[in-house]
């Protein structure tokens, strides 16, 4: 089976590091949101306690700042100022580019069966949204967050009651997050037919050239006609590691599918 | 007699003085200078009442209305020494509220509201022996301090008889609030730290737009934000999903089956 080389491992080291802080934050924010309930306290309890779900919370999200942080770093590195500003709206990059719009616009008309499947480059347009969300996301709620670790001292700088209006914009911002996260961004990532079960893309780094070809025909094309698609073939993964990444996978997506249940099945018991 | 280059005193008749102002034109009536020196007079009263501050505002901690939370205004926790005494107005009676206050509401706001002046703020309520805080203010006990840290309504508005949180010698009176109460926790707390609203609003109701107008428009704001992005992108991710399912013979089908009805119904 012949592999095509997707992500590189520091950007997958970049994804495993923001899922597994981002599941804690989850977890140690909901903890602290629904401490009044039993699963709130069940919860907290597995962090050592309300204190201590604090603390983790305000350090894992110090943490997440900092990734933010290096990622801007290894983003700026990795652009070939030779080739600036051409290089960032290139098929490669990220950035939205005017393609993008039509795309999706075409792709909305094959979802009701009038247009044929857009021809998708490297990136899909719902993947750059996913990717520039995390930006807004890691901002709004690591400013609000920054402000509201230390009340008596941002007070010194803003009226009080400031605070109030930032508490909801974080907590609103993370309750968006944590079920954009585990509905949309699961299922299409992983539940829908042509990625299920699971999507190992992320993990192995590597995907299959022919089912590439199906989704994203013109980057195979792109690839081909600049002679670059031998350079950046991969080898298969492991079966054992396979193993291992399926488990952790689907442990991860248990987690914030047990997340989001419990939300809501507690929500009445936070406000009653 | 001649007091200065302005003007002289002139001995009148009925053993009065008077100022004479001297004019470059020397015609100026006396009438005239009365007058004028009224008008200044008045000028400067009005001027007085309304750019120097009052006497019980320049001796409060903050300097500036618009910079009052910096660090220097941090509590000096001292403030029998110099703290203003009210103006003496009966508690009981309504004249000792500011007015702007006390007008447009029902009778039982009003009553509400003028309680929060009172030494004593639950004076005069029958059977209150027999009452807990959270039987009459039950919205008020789920804050934030109570859910999570488990804080009693006396830690904070302390013990019998509970002050209303206007009455001057309160502590939870807003001027010293961060000294009295909230710097019992919060170690540096000052008063723009004590302005935050530990009885929120509910921030979706249309109340809040009056009483926490910033809360209830960020609030819906982010809610807005949050129920459009699931507006576009949960069906979005259905539609997909269902899309795959469907083989593009089926999707090509029903495509040519509204095709051929549009065409039917051109003709028809």
């Amino acid at each position: 089976m012949t592999r095509i080389k997707r992500f590189t491992q520091a950007q997958r080291v970049f994804h495993l590091l923001l899922m597994l802080s981002f599941l804690t934050q989850a977890t140690t924010g909901l903890a602290r949101l629904y401490i009044e309930t039993n699963w709130g306290r069940f919860l907290a309890s597995l962090f050592g306690g309300y204190n201590k779900t604090l603390t983790i919370h305000w350090w894992v999200g110090l943490f997440m700042l900092a990734l933010l942080g290096i990622h801007v770093l290894y983003v700026l590195i990795r652009i070939d100022w030779r080739r600036f500003p051409k290089s960032v709206y290139g098929p490669d990059s990220l950035l939205p580019r005017k393609e993008d719009l039509g795309q999706a616009l075409q792709h909305v008309g094959w979802l009701l069966g009038i247009r044929q499947l857009p021809r998708f480059d490297r990136w899909g347009y719902w993947e750059k949204l996913d990717y520039l969300a995390v930006f807004w996301g890691i901002c709004v709620l690591g400013g609000t967050g920054l402000i509201l670790y230390n009340p008596v001292f941002s007070s010194r700088y803003m009226p009080g009651w400031v605070l109030n209006v930032l508490l909801w914009v974080h907590r609103i911002e993370a309750v968006l997050a944590i079920i954009h996260v585990s509905t949309i961004h699961f299922f299409i990532g992983h539940l829908r037919r042509h990625n299920f079960p699971m999507d190992l893309v992320m993990f192995e780094g590597s995907i299959d050239l022919e089912k590439v070809r199906h989704e994203r025909p013109a980057w195979v094309e792109r690839l081909e006609q600049n002679g670059n698609l031998h350079g950046t073939l991969a080898g298969s993964t492991s079966i054992a590691l396979r193993v291992v990444y399926y488990v952790f996978g689907f442990s991860v997506i248990g987690c914030f599918i047990y997340l989001l249940i419990n939300g809501l099945a507690n929500i009445t018991r936070l406000f009653g | 007699m001649e007091i200065s280059s302005l003007g002289k005193i002139r001995l009148l008749k009925d053993h009065t003085c008077d100022v004479v102002f001297s004019c470059k034109q020397d015609q100026c009536h006396k009438d005239t200078d009365r007058l004028w020196c009224g008008i200044r007079l008045m000028i400067g009263l009005v001027w007085l009442a309304l750019f120097l501050p009052d006497p019980g505002w320049s001796q409060t901690e903050a300097t500036s209305k618009i910079i009052r939370y910096r660090e220097r205004e941090v509590s000096s926790h001292y403030y029998e020494t110099y703290e203003v005494k009210p103006r003496p107005y009966p508690v009981f009676v309504r004249g000792g509220i500011p007015q702007r206050e006390a007008i447009t509401l029902s009778p039982i706001a009003e009553k509400v509201r003028r309680r929060k002046y009172l030494a004593d703020s639950h004076w005069g309520l029958k059977f209150y022996e027999r009452l807990t805080c959270i039987r009459c203010h039950p919205r008020q006990a789920r804050n934030l301090h109570k859910r999570r840290a488990k804080i009693t309504c006396r830690q904070c508005h302390g013990p019998e008889p509970i002050a209303g949180l206007k009455h001057y010698y309160s502590k939870m009176n807003p001027r010293r609030r961060h000294a009295f109460v909230c710097a019992k926790c919060h170690e540096g707390a000052n008063r723009s730290f004590a302005s935050y609203v530990n009885h929120e609003p509910n921030p979706a109701a249309m109340s809040t737009r009056q009483s926490f107008p910033l809360l209830f428009y960020v609030f819906w704001m982010m809610a807005a934000i949050a129920v459009g992005t699931f507006a576009a992108f949960l069906p979005h991710a259905f539609m997909w999903g269902l899309r795959e399912f469907l083989p593009d013979t089926y999707m090509s089908g029903l495509k040519k089956h509204f095709v051929k009805r549009r065409k039917q119904d051109d003709q028809d």
